[in-house]
């Protein structure tokens, strides 16, 4: 009896010893997260930071049993010879296991070739360019293309009487996507784009593009801008130059963005928008995804950036199980592309073709609850995949 | 015609706000021959200060709006008086480092005092409400900085061509040696003309945050925008930095309009083709 | 020499951070360039990333529709610099101190509007990817490491510094360096001005375009911000950090502030530019040399 005991401490000290040696349970989990930190886009950085943070938080500090050093590292904007550097840093002398981040298109592109050669899994945060999974397989995304909202709303637009709408988005990868997948969707529903307006990346009045909207003669405009001072400047346009009045109905996605949303005041009621993610989502997993959050940081917010920081650390989470927190591309990403989960923004799963996340997207109206603007959720187009690497 | 109408008036409130902001900058560059990179800082500063206290401590625009520029005049000035006046006698390149390292300095305290988002003046129901022109709605903001710019732009040329003052900033314009012997209290010109400046710059700043949004970045992204207005209307000169500012204004505003995909080619191509027929400013010879 | 040797131990000693080094030899060939016009010619400019990025789009295009070898496709690089570069300063050297400054900016602009709007070339705002390079010389791949990337770049900017000293030192570098000083007395001699500088800035060209060729090589991508004013901006104020006009300034203030930015970035990447501006001002009021002397002074009284 004694003796089995001692046969027992002896094997668990040697087995203790063993893996500290190896030092398994002491080594942790290195994940690069790599966006805008300064700048006119860094209020991205600061949402990866909370959702990240926020996400290893609720998980009691590890992800599955491992410790996790989140090193950050600054962009600034679309800049894609200096994030390759960085992330030529983070792989070759950080050694990171996994890569997060990335806001802007052209920056992802450029470490396409670094991570395919190291076999290094990158979960992309936000970075809406249909074409990037593409360019290697170890990308994994759990943000959005713009072919994934826009496919739906321009079915719901043709259905509801609106025949001629004019687009006005911004000049870039996202935003020729978004046009493009507009143009093709509502034709093929039998409506009529009557005008594409291409507005360039540094514009900061808007006026002169609403006015073309208005003299188009459209009934609707559906519109893509990025997060930040551009979305700002276009719905406050909207509403200045007296568009709404005049019967246009504004269609969009990402613009009436939590993170902005207070600052349009009154005049954003009523914009409709079609998009993956609300913090008005009535689930139990988006209010602990948002207490979460708060507890981190009281002002911290919700939306579509935070959230596909969250979901992207689950991603990883779940990565590092497959593969006991052992660096090893191959199987983290086999196991990453299987995943199927409830996330804040209703079920998701990875598509293991495309490896982009699949999700439901919603039709929202901006409405006033408890004296706080939100996007409540009128509709639910269902799980959509991204009609545009589908072709 | 509608379009006609939309470029002038759009045109014209643009070019205003670059008129307001670049006074300050064509007479320091024309008076002290001073390169003052950290210019559109004042503007910056100017919004900030309307911005942060329309909004956070709830005062009335029209309070806030003179508090700030006050701010801003006194911000200049000091920093005239005490950090930049030294560099006077330095080469035009370490005068560059200098207002550039001045720049970077005052965008990384805004961002770390009032965080990186867009900051925005709330305004008053009188300039936030839309007027119908009868062919055009548009926000009665733009109205206030068209009438504004008019405004400064009367001021000034009131207060070069008739006062004191004006004949002091002239003649130290145009020979600061003779200006100096003839007992012209060159310092106080100097810190006085560098202080309106700056107070013009932060006036510019509160009424282009709609056109202009505030953010960090602000000091140095419209910097550019400044210097050619300074550079094509022609250094130290007022009239020729508002048909600078109109003219380059309205051009922006019709490539917008008519060939939004060719971007600011249109602005940068008039401003190029304007210096080189005028070098030395569109009203001088 | 001393540079080639400071890079090789560079390269050997931080095998981790070849990016940085490759980084930073690339950018000190361009504020190289930026000497020449600035502190040798006297013509300071705020559109020299025009020069880089036509380079950069040259060769990525060469690479990605013509060949993938690197050499051929820095020729091209340095063909495409030297040319924007004739013809630029053919307009541009018919003016002087702030007008011309500010036709630089006007020229730079134009261009990157020019490149944004050929999205079909250059890849608009999305960036010109795409192609992998071929090996260096035939034998060496470029790798994950960067080895081969570092070295390549430590090689041109190396011949890149010879052809300046050698052009810098020759009776046509004097002479460009006196119209610097005094544009009417050298007229007055019979020096053809106009012609002369235009040759200065031309080969100034030709290594931006080198640079620019070398990004888009080891990067592997090219995007509008290697067209920017932000660029152009930037080196000026590395320029300026190092000391205009004597060519190594050009490397020493490189070296400075880009391993200031990359530290700082690091430590904080939302307060950097505090450090940065801190620095530059202090630089300015405290210029090294003083700083030096003074120390030197100390020593001595000390003594």
């Amino acid at each position: 009896m004694i003796s089995q005991i001692r046969r027992m401490a002896v094997t668990a000290a040697t087995t203790y010893l063993a893996l500290t040696a190896f030092g398994v349970s002491a080594q942790p989990v290195k994940v690069g997260i790599v966006g805008p930190f300064s700048g006119p886009y860094s209020h991205y950085g600061s949402l990866f930071k909370n959702g990240a943070e926020a996400y290893i938080a609720s998980q009691g500090g590890k992800l599955a049993g491992k410790e996790i050093e989140l090193i950050y590292r600054d962009t600034g904007g679309p800049n894609p010879g200096q994030t390759k550097t960085l992330v030529q840093e983070l792989i070759v002398k950080d050694k990171v296991d996994y890569l997060g981040g990335f806001v802007f298109t052209p920056n992802a592109l450029a470490v396409a070739p670094l991570i395919q050669q190291s076999k290094t899994p990158t979960v992309i945060f936000n970075a809406a360019t249909s074409a990037i999974t593409d360019k290697s397989e170890f990308f994994l995304r759990t943000s959005y293309t713009l072919w994934q909202v826009t496919v739906p709303i321009a079915q719901w637009a043709a259905k509801n009487n609106i025949k001629k709408v004019v687009t006005a988005v911004t000049d870039y990868g996202p935003g020729i996507d978004a046009e493009t997948a507009w143009k093709s969707e509502f034709t093929k529903q039998g409506g009529t784009t009557v005008e594409s307006i291409r507005m360039p990346i540094a514009t900061t009045d808007f006026a002169p593009f609403v006015q073309r909207i208005k003299a188009s003669g459209a009934q609707a405009v559906y519109t893509f801008l990025p997060g930040g001072p551009p979305n700002l400047g276009f719905v406050k346009a909207y509403n200045e130059n007296g568009l709404a009045k005049s019967g246009i109905q504004f269609l969009g996605t990402a613009e009436t963005d939590e993170f902005d949303l207070q600052k349009f005041g009154d005049a954003a009621l009523g914009l409709t928008t079609a998009f993956h993610y609300s913090a008005a989502h009535d689930s139990p997993e988006n209010r602990t995804f948002i207490e979460a959050l708060k507890k981190r940081d009281p002002n911290a917010i919700a939306n579509y950036a935070s959230v596909g920081a969250w979901d992207g650390m689950y991603v990883i989470h779940k990565m590092i199980e497959a593969t006991g927190g052992q660096k090893d591309g191959q199987k983290a990403l086999t196991a990453g592309r299987e995943l199927q989960w409830e996330s804040p923004r209703g079920p998701v799963r990875i598509d293991p073709k495309t490896r982009h996340i699949v999700q439901n997207v919603y039709l929202r109206n901006v409405e006033r609850v408890g004296g706080v603007l939100v996007n409540k959720e009128v509709q639910s187009f269902g799980p959509q995949t991204d009609y545009g690497l589908d072709k | 015609m509608q379009l006609l109408a939309n470029v002038l008036i759009d045109g014209l409130a643009y070019g205003m706000v670059l008129f307001i902001i670049a006074v300050g900058l064509s007479v320091t560059l024309g008076l002290m021959r001073f390169v003052n990179l950290a210019h559109g800082a004042f503007a910056m500063i100017g919004g900030y200060v309307a911005a942060l206290l329309t909004r956070e401590a709830q005062w009335s625009f029209w309070i806030a709006l003179p508090v700030a520029i006050a701010a801003t005049a006194a911000t200049g000035a000091l920093l005239e008086a005490f950090v930049l006046r030294h560099l006077y006698r330095r080469t035009e390149l370490e005068q560059v480092l200098f207002t550039i390292g001045l720049s970077f300095f005052l965008i990384a305290g805004t961002n770390a005092l009032a965080g990186p988002q867009v900051q925005l003046i709330v305004l008053p129901p009188l300039l936030a409400q839309s007027v119908d022109l009868g062919f055009r709605t548009l926000p009665a903001q733009r109205l206030f900085v068209i009438g504004t710019g008019l405004i400064v732009a009367a001021v000034a040329a009131w207060t070069v061509t008739r006062t004191r003052f004006g004949v002091w900033l002239r003649a130290a314009v145009d020979h600061p040696d003779t200006a100096a012997t003839l007992g012209i209290p060159i310092r106080t010109v100097q810190c006085a003309s560098f202080a309106a400046g700056a107070a013009l710059a932060g006036l510019g700043g509160v009424l282009g945050a709609e056109l202009m949004p505030l953010e960090p970045y602000y000091a140095l992204k419209y910097l550019v925008l400044v210097l050619v207005v300074v550079a094509v209307g022609g250094m130290g000169s007022l009239p020729g930095s508002l048909l600078a500012a109109v003219t380059l204004g309205i051009v922006e505003t019709a490539s917008k309009y008519l060939a939004s995909d060719w971007g600011s080619l249109f602005f940068f191509l008039a401003m190029a083709v304007l210096l080189a027929w005028r070098p030395n400013g569109l009203l001088q010879r | 020499m001393i540079l080639l040797v400071i890079g090789l131990l560079a390269w050997w000693a931080l095998p981790d951070q070849l990016g940085l080094v490759t980084r930073i030899a690339i950018t000190a060939l361009f504020v190289l360039s930026l000497d020449l016009v600035v502190g040798i010619a006297g013509l300071a400019t705020l559109g020299h990333a025009a020069l880089f990025g036509v380079g950069a789009y040259a060769a990525g295009i060469f690479a990605l529709h013509l060949h993938v070898d690197p050499l051929l496709g820095l020729m091209v690089a340095i063909a495409a610099g030297s040319l924007l570069a004739l013809a630029s300063g053919a307009f541009l050297l018919r003016y002087h101190g702030f007008t011309f400054l500010m036709l630089t900016v006007a020229v730079a602009q134009i261009v990157a509007s020019l490149a944004q709007k050929a999205r079909d070339w250059t890849g608009g705002d999305d960036g010109l990817s795409g192609f992998t390079m071929g090996p260096l010389l035939g034998l060496f791949e470029f790798d994950l490491e960067g080895k081969t990337a570092a070295l390549y770049a430590l090689v041109v900017l190396a011949a890149g510094l010879y052809v300046s000293r050698r052009v810098v030192d020759s009776p046509f570098g004097l002479a460009v360096r006196g119209i610097h000083e005094n544009r009417a007395r050298m007229a007055a001699l019979g020096t053809p001005v106009v012609r002369r500088l235009l040759a200065m800035y031309t080969l100034a060209g030709a290594l931006a375009g080198a640079a620019g060729g070398l990004s888009a090589q080891t990067n592997a991508i090219v995007g509008l911000d290697s067209l920017s004013f932000a660029l152009s901006a930037e080196a000026l104020v590395m320029l300026i950090l190092g000391g205009a006009g004597r060519l190594h300034g050009a490397l020493i203030g490189t070296v400075v502030f880009t391993l200031l930015h990359h530290t700082a970035a690091s430590i904080n990447p939302y307060h950097w530019l505090f450090i940065i501006g801190a620095a530059l001002m202090a630089v300015v009021l405290l210029p090294p040399q003083k700083a030096w002397a003074w120390l030197r002074s100390r020593r001595g009284a000390k003594a």
